[in-house]
């Protein structure tokens, strides 16, 4: 359960945020999760609302998470295939089994909106 | 007037403003890892992080390591429990510098972690200038693999009796390492456990990890693990120098 300390860690960058903007609460907080972060959204999302019950800046703020995809390139004839997480047996093109994946691994703040 | 903005009235328009980050909750972490991995150099250390599930045998592997090396390398240890001291004791009864960060319940060591425990190794005797620097992270597939400490290799380690699917369940660990051990061999007469099968589906999830296996109590092909660290020194060593 790392998530818990990287949610805390994303309302500390949020509290700095809001002290820059000069702004008392957060509406909603955008962020953009890999399959390969090693982050389980659900534990994330479940942080976040524990947290934020005791955090009065974030309290009823809106947890918005865009997934994203990996990229698998065929070691052998370069092909690429798109994954939402599963590793593909295989590549489409040529059945090579080795496959590197690139991307897939963000855990990113994309943005956030206060008042 | 309304403070936040400066405007005559406060009701007729709301004050949301929405900021474009675009940072990685990773950055803070990567940062320290970063200066971590300059403190390692400056003393010319090779740093290793060893992962994990429970019992799979890293405090086993460090004890047989330094016996066998303790005369070319000067070794020290970092060890990552959540609770006690005991893998330290272990280490430190083998003659080398070690510390014991107790997480306090975290399930893995992050970067700030192993900057204090370089520091207070440092304060150890012979703990100021080392050729490796072991991190013993705490025994946990998961949550270890998505904080870099600072390393220059990463290993992980998975022993017989866990069963060959490890890379499939807990593919992370296996992307993000450079190095995979299969340890407790002497137990494959007692165990289902497809030595090639895990290999293959290892390299299937990372073409490039290297794998070893063998046995640190029998000490079946522990020698390829001596070798395999004895190149690994050199080798970063040449390129950091
Ligand atoms: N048969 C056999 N047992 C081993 C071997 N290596 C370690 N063990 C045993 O496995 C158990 C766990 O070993 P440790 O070295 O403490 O494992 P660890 O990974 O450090 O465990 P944690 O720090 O708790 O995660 C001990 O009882 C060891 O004696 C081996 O090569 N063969
Ligand atoms: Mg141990
Ligand atoms: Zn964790
Ligand atoms: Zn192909």
């Amino acid at each position: 359960m790392h998530e818990i300390s990287l949610v805390q860690n994303l309302f500390h960058q949020l509290a700095d945020l809001a002290k820059q903007n000069k702004m008392s609460k957060v509406i909603s907080v955008t962020m953009q999760i890999g399959p390969l972060s090693g982050v389980v959204i659900d534990s994330f999302q479940f942080g976040f609302d524990i947290l934020s019950k005791d955090d009065d800046l974030i309290r009823g703020a809106q947890l918005i998470i865009n997934t994203t995809a990996v990229t698998y390139r065929c070691s052998k004839c370069g092909a690429t295939q798109q994954s939402s997480g599963v590793k593909p047996d295989g590549c489409s093109a040529c059945d090579e089994q080795f496959l590197f994946a690139e991307g897939g691994d963000e855990l990113i703040l994309q943005k956030v909106e206060m008042e | 007037m309304c403070d936040s903005c400066g405007c005559a009235s406060p009701s007729d328009h709301s004050h949301t403003k929405t900021v474009d980050v675009h940072e990685s909750l990773f950055a803070a972490n990567e940062n320290i890892a970063k200066s971590n991995r300059e403190h390692f150099e400056a003393m010319g250390a090779v740093a290793i992080n060893l992962i994990s599930s429970p019992g799979s045998g890293k405090t086993t592997l460090l004890e047989h390591t330094i016996e066998h090396l303790r005369e070319e390398f000067r070794i020290g240890v970092i060890e990552g429990d959540i609770e006690t001291e005991r893998d330290a004791e272990r280490i430190r009864a083998k003659g080398v510098p070690v510390v014991q960060l107790t997480t306090g319940g975290a399930c893995h060591l992050d970067a700030t972690m192993t900057h204090k425990g370089f520091h207070q190794l440092q304060k150890e005797p012979g703990g100021d200038k080392l050729d490796i620097l072991f991190i013993e992270n705490v025994g946990n597939l998961v949550c270890p693999t998505s904080f870099d400490l600072g390393e220059h290799h990463r290993i992980v380690l998975v022993s017989v009796p866990e069963g060959p699917d490890k890379p499939a369940k807990y593919p992370k660990a296996f992307t993000s390492s450079d190095t995979f051990l299969i340890t407790k061999t002497d137990l494959l007469p007692y165990f289902d456990f497809p030595v090639e099968e895990a290999k293959a589906e290892a390299l299937r999830l990372n073409p490039k990890i290297k794998v070893l296996d063998f046995s640190s109590k029998t000490g079946e092909k522990f020698d390829e693990w001596l070798d395999f660290l004895r190149n690994l020194a050199t080798e970063v060593k040449r390129q950091t120098a």
